[in-house]
């Protein structure tokens, strides 16, 4: 999966054409073969851009208000990052002409061990699902499936899997990497960020902590694309996809197998309304 | 001469175990395939020699995430301030496997500590700790603590320095007094006392441990040509992908910013004192809305510049040691040094 040439073409065009401000894309680093984001306004540092199985940030994170404000951008998206751009598109967060989507039809991506990543193996939608440009060959949509750590976790009861977390968020340093990793964290002044409210305090007790972990979980529940961002983020390397996925289960289960940002339009579970819902897991 | 003994392997596993049994102990602790300093009660339970990489900064054993920094209760009468029942530190302690770059970061930090208000907490936790150095034979891909202002090689910022010599042998040396005295109490299991050879040995150590560095600057330079550079343009493209997030500062070993939060619940409540970060916007947000740093450009210079200009202007040492802790753990590799070179170049 190396893209890297055609994006190299595309971002000269659009340059050239002038109808982009920015481009974001990835570069290699320069002391190992892993990639960070790369954003560019200068055509001279096209050559730089590249796209291969290394590709693992999401730079839909890069269409928030604080890195390119009113500018037009052109973008390369994978599956999973078109997801939450088709969100961020339709949570008005921003619009549509002035971001020039290319997307790739991902075949996943590797993670540190050079192993392909977990998401990638239980991925739902390689393909982009918004794009002005497509590379690589469609391979569609696939069946969901949960992994058996978070079936097993699911199964734990209550106070079991309240002692479970507590004991994976001890190591939690409340930097928030992980909300500022996530592109559909957005919100000019986070609920965990006030430093006066009595439950989400800036302070790292165990339970200033583990609120501010489980509200932000329940704030991106049915809006949650499993990209891993934050996971990726995390310095201290929490397994942080637990707490969505298992959201993410729920939701399929209970609201017509919904999954976040497939559709245009689409504004997520708790927007939905049918008379066929289910309602017996409600109080 | 400093007290050096000679050792092997087996050797230093009984002076660790014999320390263990003897002192509250910390040491690196896995968890997440991540090391943190954690309290010890076996030597199974750590690795004093976890990998450069993977490490989490000592700084949290001496600036805590988050301490209590008093009491307080409402009643009719008005308001009532009380100290927290937290102790500081009862007793003595020990940290085993500390970087060089650790260690050092807390001698820098020293200097802002002992600064006009004298925090007394980090006071009594430095005195009352011995620091243990881990073995570091060679460097991690974004490590540069050889090419500051300090010399690894004769830093006295351990108490006892533990080298592991390119002829086999592994030396536990005495650096400091309080490091002398606690290797004369605690040695019992040792018996070989090095020579002028260990001291050779040692040094040989340290060269080739630093011919082993990928990152090297010349420090003076970039340290003279960034006094000037406050305007420099470069700011901007080296801090483009950065997410503003608080990972770097949060485990970076010298950074000491904090905020305040309390925690009440009805009228009696807890004020914390928690790490903050300047990458973050809200860091100089004013009650009034006016944000003197609103660009990610300003912030990042606010960050190279305090490491590698304001406080070594102020104390004479540089903030920055050159751990690399920021670049591995930052989400998108930033790396303070490609930073500070770049703007310099």
């Amino acid at each position: 999966m190396d893209h890297s040439k055609q994006i190299q073409e595309i971002a000269s065009r659009l340059f050239a054409e002038n109808k982009i401000d920015y481009f974001v894309g990835y570069r290699q680093n320069s002391f190992d073969d892993t990639q960070v984001p790369f954003l560019i306004t200068d055509p001279a540092e096209i050559p730089k851009l590249v796209f291969t199985e290394r590709s693992v940030f999401n730079l839909s994170n890069y269409l928030k208000p604080d890195h390119t404000k009113r500018k037009r951008v052109g973008l390369v998206v994978k599956g999973c990052d078109s997801r939450a751009l088709n969100l961020m598109l339709t949570e008005s967060q921003v619009k549509r002409e002035n971001v020039y989507i290319i997307g790739i039809c991902c075949e996943g991506v590797l993670n540190e061990k050079g192993e392909k990543a977990q998401n990638c193996v239980e991925c739902v939608m390689p393909d982009p699902v918004v794009y002005d440009e497509i590379l690589g060959t469609a391979s569609g949509k696939r069946e969901y499936i949960v992994n058996a750590d978070i079936k097993e976790l699911a199964q734990k009861a209550l106070t079991e899997r309240a002692d479970y977390f507590e004991n994976i968020f001890e190591n939690c340093i409340r930097c928030n990497a992980c909300r500022h990793s996530c592109p559909l964290c957005y919100c000019a002044k986070c609920c965990i960020d006030q430093e006066t409210s009595t439950l989400y305090h800036g302070a790292n007790t165990s339970s200033a902590g583990m609120h501010a972990l489980m509200t932000w979980s329940l704030h991106l529940a049915g809006r949650c694309v499993d990209c891993r961002n934050c996971e990726k983020a995390c310095p201290s390397h929490l397994p942080l996809h637990l707490l969505h996925k298992q959201n993410e289960m729920v939701i399929y289960e209970n609201f017509q197998q919904h999954l976040a940002g497939m559709e245009k339009d689409d504004r997520g579970a708790f927007y939905k309304y049918s008379l066929s819902d289910p309602d017996d897991f409600i109080l | 001469m400093n007290l050096i003994f000679e050792t092997d392997k087996a050797g230093l596993q009984k002076f660790y175990e014999e320390i263990i049994a003897k002192f509250e102990t910390y040491a690196p602790v896995e968890k997440f395939e991540k090391f943190d300093y954690k309290r010890v009660s076996k030597l199974e339970e750590c690795n004093p020699d976890s990998p450069i990489p993977s490490t989490m900064s000592v700084k949290p054993l001496f600036f805590p995430k988050t301490a209590k920094v008093m009491k307080f209760q409402e009643d009719s009468s008005g308001t009532t301030v009380s100290e927290t029942d937290e102790d500081p530190l009862a007793g003595k302690r020990v940290i085993l496997g500390v970087k060089h770059c650790d260690a050092r970061g807390l001698q820098v930090l020293d200097e802002v500590y002992k600064w006009d208000y004298i925090d007394t907490d980090y006071k009594k936790r430095r005195e009352n700790t011995i620091i243990l150095s881990t073995r570091c034979d060679k460097a991690g891909t974004q490590c540069f603590c050889t090419s500051l202002d300090y010399d690894v090689e004769n830093s006295d910022a351990h108490d006892v320095r533990i080298v592991n010599g390119l002829d086999g042998k592994i030396y536990i040396q005495s650096v400091t007094e309080k490091g002398e005295n606690f290797l004369k109490e605690n040695s019992s299991q040792q018996s070989v006392v090095g020579s002028q050879q260990s001291v050779e040995e040692i040094k040989k150590h340290y060269k080739s441990f630093e011919s082993s560095f990928r990152l090297k600057m010349n420090y003076k330079e970039v340290n003279e040509k960034l006094q000037k550079l406050f305007d420099s343009p470069e700011f901007d493209p080296v801090s483009s992908n950065c997410i503003s997030c608080n990972t770097c500062a949060f485990i970076c070993p010298t950074c000491h910013c904090f905020k305040i939060s309390d925690e009440k619940i009805k009228d009696t409540g807890v004020r914390y004192k928690s790490y903050d970060s300047c990458n973050n916007g809200y860091f100089t947000l004013m009650a009034g809305g006016h944000n003197p740093r609103p660009a990610k450009y300003r912030r990042w210079r606010q960050r190279a510049m305090h490491k590698f200009v304001y406080y070594k202007e102020r104390f004479g040492v540089n903030l920055c040691v050159g751990c690399g802790h920021c670049a591995i753990s930052c989400p998108v590799n930033i790396s303070i040094f490609d930073v500070v070179n770049q703007v310099a170049k």
